[in-house]
């Protein structure tokens, strides 16, 4: 096993709300490895996106509690904002849900995506405009040296999310975070950029972290899944044996809730009972509790750690880790 | 049944004819623009679609952002007004009704909408909205009237002792049920559910499509079902129309449309559509549609497809192609079409 | 038909019922009020406006129980006596008690104040709905004519109209509200269009309810807040807007008293009897100070996203 290059240990990240402390993201640990895709997947509200900013350091207001993230040796929860803005953009790049909004709209294209170059490279306006040129070519956006000059609100959705990524790979960064790349766009268009991911993800060789709500994206994009619920996390593996015999009630339910394009038969859905917990006031034990239908008394009294179960899976759950096989109608 | 708005064209309606009738329908928004606002253009965001929807019957329509698939099912409710074509419901032709028939009318359908916060008013209680309906058509009154309320939250899963909150105490998925209940208030035959789910949380959507599959086979309802998810439209659907600009590009029902579809649109959408299984996705060959979708203010001539499609030849831009039946209630509408 | 018997039959699997939480249902209005009443300094000014209105409102009995003099009560033996004594704040040339004269004054003040805001916003409420609700044609001319409203410059349309009219306090209150209902038309027409937009008008649309219950149901409770923000500001304004005309002697004429007309006079004694301008002054300054303060804290309640 390599080296991993991004470690997250025990990060717990809070909010401090009129209701009380939101722990957001409540002791998540996972590691990434070199030119990996790493899945996050979970309902809404459930961390994903402030786990991904709390790496970067973006998770104002937001305060990271405790925990570490070490990147090549370095944790950079105890970094300088004056290295934090070196890693950023630099060496971890990241991309978001909503590609309306994170692009200036006043600057040219070329000029913005050139930006990080200018930055970290310290290169003039033509260099870095030539290079961002050639990366916009490679993002796939057709006669790129005369979009470059165009403004943001002339692209459609699906071009602004190529331009993000673009932006984020002209300094050919270890690490890419996409936060939800796709869920503002159509499908033919999320086909695309999904494509285009895995192809910057061969190319280049970047570790990928892709955060979304859609299983079927993990399972065609990632080689390794994290499951998150209520800020931690409750099951990592493998994405073929996770989605072959998850571990975890929650994973095992909501596989069976989703209607799937290849159902051969017109079968009811089997929905998760119950709503997805308010994170001020989470339940005790396990968060997943109240809606799990595998319960044993224990589990609205403990909290389950994340644990080895079976050959390659991790799951927080006492009764799969007490070797119970998930199964029901 | 509410008395009919309208009086049927030529013999009787019976439940085996379609409920509704869609033939060449066009609506058309007018583009301004400058200090004088002068039409400039129009956005055809349907533009000539022909459907059948039989009584008791779910029909999905996909399609992606853009395409016309809110503006179609606005009209066919009569939420907007049709620029050309007509719409038969129940046999009588509804396109241009106006004031107290069309109010009539409105007893017989309903739509769920998309947004579970923007279409609750957030000034009124759960009460007042539920029983809007049946005050708009003094279908009960008092004590009678409060018992319907409790009713429909019972059906649709709600807590009725929550008649006096107010819509920002629920969550989303508790927000879609209100709306269902304030569309069943009216007792309707047919309703128009326009993405009713994408809103939602994942672990949601499930209990929302159940609910609505209840009701259906409960109260004998009719679906147009609009969604741009097509697992959740093939799961719920009978039939799935296509829509791609203002237009419908196939019809034909669910497993025969994934199984084998005709047209190259529908056969990229569902190549698009990723399947939550690891081990089917590695082996899946995608046919990744490129650029994007053209402008529905200047559509292309002749089969409006043929700017990103794989397959398209000289003739596509002549002449546009018509909804062909393969059998079976199979229906598209392209020149070269898949086999 | 869904009646009771539909419903027994309706086994519903796994649906659990759902409910809020317990908290009490909490309206906006009620958060609005709460948000209101946390508001200290706010609340401190909209009880002192509050006092102004009962003490106007029963200006008559003060006059009677308190000062014992009339407004219109001419002493010359009495004339400029400074504050204290039989005349708690003094009298003027004509030796009119000057409380006596205030307390009345408020209730010409602040009611020209009200009247004006009453129907500034009516007319202008109903207008701006009517426009933005149902645009096209109408729209068009409402608006310009709300345009060519605000266009005439106020203040010599309330110099002209004082010379046509002589002004009582329901005719001033008229020609103020003449050219205040056009902002207030504007303002409702902008939120008519915005809340227009939202689904749940639709949606209501869509179950077959009529014009004036989507405009009496939906819109009106939905742009109220800006309305009673509007107004609460708006008060302190028409106040400085009415003193000012009677000061100029445009306003309310002698010898009925208004705070601004009792400034007309003082102006000349003013070396000599400083609380003839004092008074009244510091009323006018309390009062539309008061009402902003009060108007911000309403502005805050009623629409948080500001803070
Ligand atoms: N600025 C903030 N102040 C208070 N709470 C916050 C803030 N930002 C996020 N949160 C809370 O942190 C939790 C996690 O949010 P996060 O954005 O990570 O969710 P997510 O998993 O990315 O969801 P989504 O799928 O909706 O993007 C949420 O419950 C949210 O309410
Ligand atoms: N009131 C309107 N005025 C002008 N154009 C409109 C109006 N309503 C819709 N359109 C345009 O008509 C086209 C079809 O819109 P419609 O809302 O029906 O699409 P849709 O398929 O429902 O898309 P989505 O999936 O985003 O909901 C779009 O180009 C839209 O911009
Ligand atoms: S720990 Fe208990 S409640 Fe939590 S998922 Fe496992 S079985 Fe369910
Ligand atoms: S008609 Fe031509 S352009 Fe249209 S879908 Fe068929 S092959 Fe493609
Ligand atoms: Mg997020
Ligand atoms: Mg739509």
């Amino acid at each position: 096993m390599t080296q991993p290059l991004l470690e997250v240990q025990d990060l717990h990240t809070v909010f401090s709300t009129k209701e009380g402390w939101v722990k957001a993201v409540d002791g998540v640990s996972f590691e990434l490895h070199p030119g990996e895709t790493l899945g996050i997947v979970g309902e809404s509200g459930c961390g994903k996106s402030v786990t991904a900013l709390s790496i970067m350091r973006l998770q104002r207001p937001g305060l990271i509690k405790s925990g570490r993230v070490m990147f090549k040796g370095e944790d950079l929860t105890k970094a300088t904002e004056a290295e934090m803005r070196e890693v950023r953009g630099r060496e971890i790049a990241m991309i978001f849900q909503d590609p309306m909004t994170s692009l200036n709209p006043v600057f040219r294209t070329g000029w913005q995506v050139a930006e990080p170059l200018r930055l970290h490279h310290g290169w003039n306006a033509k260099k870095s405009l030539t290079s961002a040129i050639n990366m916009l070519g490679k993002v796939g956006i057709p006669s790129a040296v005369d979009r470059a000059e165009d403004y943001p609100h002339q692209f459609s959705g699906g071009m602004r999310q190529r331009v993000m990524i673009a932006m984020g790979l002209t300094t050919t960064p270890e690490v890419l975070i996409a936060d939800e790349p796709t869920t503002a766009l159509d499908v033919t268009i999320q086909a695309q950029i999904l494509d285009l991911l895995r192809h910057v993800n061969q190319e280049f060789g970047t570790a990928t972290i892709l955060i979304t709500h859609n299983l079927g994206v993990v399972a065609g994009m990632c080689k390794r899944i994290i499951v998150m619920y209520a800020g931690r996390i409750v099951e990592a593996g493998p994405t073929t044996d996770v989605f072959a015999h998850p571990k975890h009630p929650y994973t095992w339910a909501l596989l069976r809730s989703i209607p799937r394009l290849d159902a051969e038969r017109h079968e009811p859905l089997k929905p998760i009972d119950g709503l997805p917990p308010n994170l001020v006031d989470l339940p005790s034990g396990c968060a997943f509790h109240p809606r799990c239908a595998f319960k044993i008394e224990k589990c609205s009294r403990d909290v389950p750690a994340l644990q080895r179960v079976g050959d390659t899976q991790l799951s927080a759950c006492w009764v799969t880790q007490a070797g119970t096989e998930l199964k029901g109608a | 049944m509410p008395e009919s708005a309208v009086k049927p064209l030529s013999r009787a309606w019976t439940t085996a004819d379609p409920l509704l009738e869609v033939s060449d329908l066009k609506v058309w928004f007018s583009v301004s623009s400058g200090v004088l606002q002068r039409v400039v253009g129009h956005v055809h965001a349907v533009d000539g679609v022909d459907l059948e929807i039989k009584t008791g019957e779910t029909v999905g329509l996909v399609g992606e952002s853009g395409c016309g698939k809110s503006t179609l099912g606005r009209a066919v409710i009569r939420l907007l007004e049709p620029t050309g074509g007509k719409i038969l419901f129940k046999g009588s032709d509804i396109s241009h009704l106006r004031g107290e028939r069309l109010r009539a009318l409105r007893r017989d359908m309903a739509m769920i909408f998309q947004d579970p916060y923007a279409s609750l008013d957030p000034r009124q209680t759960v009460g007042d909205i539920v029983g809007e309906p049946i005050d708009v058509h003094h279908l009960a009154k008092g004590k009678e009237r409060q018992d319907r309320i409790q009713e429909l939250l019972r059906v649709v899963g709600l807590n009725p002792r929550f008649v006096d909150r107010y819509p920002h105490e629920f969550s989303g998925g508790q927000r879609q049920r209100i709306g269902i209940a304030r569309a069943l208030a009216v007792e309707p035959s047919f309703i128009v559910c326009d993405e009713p789910i994408s809103a939602l949380d994942v672990s949601i959507q499930a209990q929302i499509i159940n609910l609505l599959e209840r009701l259906q086979s409960k109260f004998n309802l009719t679906y147009l079902f609009i969604a741009h998810d097509l697992s959740v439209v093939k799961h719920i659907s009978n039939r799935i129309a296509v829509m791609y600009l203002g237009k419908i590009m196939e019809v034909a029902g669910g497993s025969q449309l994934y199984r084998r579809p005709r047209h190259p649109y529908t056969a990229s959408l569902l190549s698009a559509i990723p399947i939550p299984d690891p081990v089917i996705e590695l082996r899946r060959e995608r046919t990744i549609l490129q650029g994007d979708v053209a402008s529905p203010i200047n559509p292309p001539s002749g089969c409006r497809f043929r700017t990103r499609c794989p397959r398209a030849q000289e003739h596509c831009a002549e002449e546009v192609p018509p909804l062909e039946s393969y059998g079976d209630e199979h229906r598209a509408a392209c020149f070269y079409p898949l086999d | 038909m869904i009646g009771p018997s539909r419903v027994a039959e309706l086994d519903m699997p796994g649906a659990a019922i759902e409910g809020a939480s317990t908290r009490p249902a909490q309206s906006y209005w009620n958060e609005s009020w709460e948000r209101l009443r946390a508001n200290r300094i706010g609340m401190a000014a909209g009880i002192l406006i509050l006092i102004f209105a009962l003490i106007a409102i029963l200006a008559p009995v003060f006059s009677a129980v308190l000062t014992h003099f009339q407004p219109q009560t001419i002493d010359l033996s009495q004339t400029f006596s400074p504050p204290g004594g039989k005349h708690l704040l003094g009298t003027d040339e004509l030796g009119r008690d000057t409380l006596t004269r205030l307390i009345w004054g408020a209730r010409v003040t602040l009611g020209v104040a009200l009247l004006t805001v009453a129907v500034s916003l009516t007319v202008g409420t109903a207008v701006g709905m009517m426009a933005g609700y149902y645009g096209g044609w109408l729209d068009d001319l409402l608006m310009r004519l709300v345009d060519t409203v605000l266009a005439i410059p106020a203040i010599f349309l309330f110099i002209l109209m004082s010379i046509l009219f002589r002004p009582t306090p329901v005719s001033l209150a008229l020609i103020i509200a003449s050219v205040g209902w056009g902002q207030v038309a504007r303002l409702v027409r902008g939120e008519v269009l915005s809340v227009k937009q939202r689904d749940f008008i639709l949606a209501t649309r869509s179950i077959g309810a009529r014009h004036l219950r989507l405009m009496l149901r939906h819109l009106l409770p939905n742009v109220l807040p800006v309305l009673i923000v509007a107004a609460s500001l708006g008060v302190g304004q028409i106040i400085l807007i009415e003193a000012a005309l009677d000061f100029l002697g445009l306003g309310i004429q002698p010898p009925t008293p208004s705070w601004g007309n009792q400034l007309t006079n003082a102006e000349s004694y003013f070396f000599h009897s400083i609380w003839l301008v004092n008074f009244p002054g510091l009323l006018i300054f309390v009062t539309v100070l008061a009402s902003n303060v009060f108007g911000n804290a309403i502005r805050d309640a009623f629409d948080p996203r500001l803070k």
